[in-house]
């Protein structure tokens, strides 16, 4: 598979998600959730995933209702044997939906936030912390400020120091699905996906350089960086071969202690994938206890909304507000972009205090990819997108919903009733 | 038919209409339904057999619901006789009919007195009636909607579509062999709808006794 894949770089995993031949039932559901048409098989027959079409998003796994589905990448013995190993540091990056999901794999209410008890669990296991909202936070600063640098290009024509300033609209650049498909599909849109990278891999960098150097004073190549995500495409993105940022800034201070470059993040676990290290481990989630993540845990309720359709545009804003008028965005809440509407547009006005004009700014959400995306994109690439700033998720609902997160029984068919019934072709 | 022969309607026209689409919808179901499990071919055919099934399985179902509606006693009378026991079922059972006798060791043994449906017969109309249901509910689930159904309901419609199809298809060779075996009563199911006098007093004597009545022409 690895020498066939043409739409991956050397060094990225291709086919995280796969379907097993002898349980697959030919019943089309998946093919219904996907959002590439990575899924082939007519209906009746066997059906398997294209991999050069498939973005790992982990639509289909959840909503396979025989469970046919499966991701082929498993570290969580790998993760467990490196917890056990004393001259490793263990440095676990939960994401904010990881929060709000694994307390169901124990039993506990849908929905049940246990941020603490996560903690617990995880310092049990032998990790350390770098909450993931805290990059979240750096991420939203990133996009929110590359926003401002690109409206005032765009509009005042101001120019940037050292580097092109990218193209109106810019997208979130969040989901890696997402970022794949623009990748794969509209290859000439890439320049409008936002240059920031995603929480979990600014979480890596800072993990091996600020996190080992400075709070666990540890030699940053023992320092082990596991992404827990809801999500199966960040096991794809975490193999990207260009994140090994914190390899080369700490080669060129010459702390590097290695001649090999190191990924940023070494392995992804989903929400599944850590409940099941929990489980294998031995460490009853539901009576670990409260404890705090420490001193890479601190965060803002923007980094928190992160995991929810809308929020990374909530939070962007929120900071593009700020860092334009000198104020707080009243109310904070923008609730014109949260809900389960498949696109959201709003427009919010700002006084530009640097050039001194009101500026209205035109924002949509894209709320999961399939059957909401392409119109979106065909009207940018004819110039007619009356948009200039796009969060895109591949999962509707957001990261809550991603292909990682607990199988409920349900899958997320809730949230899409409109899909085709009876199968045919 | 002999003109001096007395007959006896077994099967009337609704019942045999209906017993036609069962045949012409179950069998292609059965076949086709064997394929998808062992999925041999390639992505067309799968897709060949799968579209039959499904026009079979609609079929099926039309069928079913018609009948239901137009021949209602006729279904509630099945029900009551499929479900009526008595000693003389578990006497039947523990002779299987007499049929491996007649069959293996080629000896008559006697057989405890039967109504319309002997007891083999009554265990296949429960099967039909609950296994029958079962599918037809089963499939439109998993034809129509899997992806809307909970995962765990999409599941165990698949598994119950899977036990009863199997069970259904057993039951339907044995149904088949005895059928052609009992050749008046097949006679009787395809073509006119009756059987001997004297052959249904030998097989189902309290049916003859109990509620068979005279009707001179
Ligand atoms: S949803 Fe599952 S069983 Fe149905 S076709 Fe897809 S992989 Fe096969
Ligand atoms: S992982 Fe996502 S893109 Fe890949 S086949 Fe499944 S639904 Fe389609």
């Amino acid at each position: 598979m690895n020498a066939e894949a043409r739409t991956y770089q050397k060094g990225e995993i291709p086919g995280i998600i796969a379907i097993n031949a002898d349980v697959c039932k030919g019943c089309d559901s998946c093919k219904r959730y996907c959002p590439t048409g990575a899924i082939t098989g007519m209906f009746g027959a066997i059906h398997s995933i294209d991999v050069e079409k498939c973005i790992n998003c982990g639509q289909c796994l959840i909503n396979c209702p025989f469970g046919s589905i499966y991701e082929t990448v498993d570290t969580v013995d790998t993760v467990i044997v490196k917890l056990q190993d004393k001259n490793v540091t263990v440095v676990g990056i939960p994401a904010p939906a990881v929060r709000v999901a694994i307390g169901e794999e124990f039993g506990m209410a849908d929905g049940s936030l246990v941020t603490k008890e996560m903690y617990g669990a995880m310092k049990k296991a032998g990790f350390e912390i770098l909450d993931n909202n805290f990059a979240a936070d750096l991420t939203i600063m990133e996009e929110g400020t590359e926003f401002i640098v690109r409206a005032r290009h765009a509009l005042f024509g101001e120019e940037a120091h050292g580097h092109k300033v990218g193209p109106l609209p810019q997208f979130t650049s969040c989901c890696p699905a997402w970022v794949r498909y623009v990748e794969t599909r509209y290859p000439a849109l890439i320049p409008n996906l936002s240059s920031a990278k995603s929480p979990q891999q600014m979480a890596g960098p800072l993990a091996k350089t600020y996190g080992a150097l400075e709070v666990w004073k540890k030699p940053p190549e023992t320092i082990y960086t596991v992404g827990i995500m809801p999500c199966t495409a960040k096991k794809f993105e975490a193999s990207r071969p260009e994140f090994t940022s914190a390899y080369h800034f700490l080669k060129k201070e010459g702390k590097a202690g290695s001649d090999t470059p190191y990924p940023d993040v070494d392995t992804v676990l989903t929400t599944r994938d850590i409940a099941r290290l929990f489980k294998k481990m031995k460490i009853d989630f539901t009576k670990v206890g409260e404890t705090d993540g420490g001193p890479l845990a601190e965060y803002t309720g923007a980094g928190t909304i992160f995991g929810n359709t809308g929020g990374v545009m909530e939070a962007a804003v929120r900071t593009a507000y700020k860092v334009l008028t000198g104020n707080e965005l009243q109310p904070l809440e923008f609730k014109k972009v949260r809900g389960m509407k498949g696109v959201k547009s709003a427009s919010v006005t700002l006084m530009d205090t640097k050039y001194g004009k009101e500026v209205t700014v035109n924002l949509a959400v894209v709320n999961g990819i399939h059957g909401n995306i392409e119109p979106v994109l065909e009207s940018i690439m004819a110039g007619t997108s009356p948009y200039h700033f796009i969060e895109v998720m591949n999962c509707p609902g957001g990261c809550v919903n991603g292909g990682g997160q607990p199988i409920k029984s349900d899958g997320s068919s809730w949230l899409r009733v409109a899909l085709p019934l009876f199968g045919w072709k | 038919m002999s003109k001096n022969q007395s007959w006896i309607l077994k099967h009337p026209w609704s019942v045999r209409s209906f017993h036609y689409l069962l045949v012409l919808s179950f069998i292609p179901l059965a076949i086709t339904g064997v394929v998808l499990f062992f999925k041999p071919f390639d992505q067309l055919t799968m897709n060949l057999y799968m579209r039959i099934h499904v026009v079979t399985g609609v079929i099926l179902t039309l069928d079913a619901v018609a009948y239901f509606i137009i021949g209602f006693t006729r279904v509630i009378a099945f029900v009551k006789r499929s479900f009526s026991f008595s000693a003389n079922d578990i006497k039947w059972f523990s002779i299987l009919g007499g049929y491996p006798q007649k069959f293996l060791l080629r000896k008559k043994v006697a057989v405890p007195p039967m109504g319309k449906y002997n007891s083999g017969q009554k265990l296949f109309g429960i099967c039909v009636l609950i296994g029958g249901t079962i599918l037809i509910a089963t499939g439109w689930g998993l034809w129509g909607f899997p992806h809307i159904l909970p995962h765990s309901m999409a599941a165990l419609f698949g598994t119950l579509h899977l036990v009863f199809g199997w069970l259904l298809i057993l039951f339907l060779l044995v149904h088949i062999f005895l059928g052609i075996y009992m050749f008046d009563d097949f006679k009787a199911m395809f073509l006119h709808g009756k059987i001997p006098c004297e052959e249904a007093k030998e097989m189902a004597p309290l049916w003859v006794e109990r509620e068979v009545v005279k009707i001179e022409r």
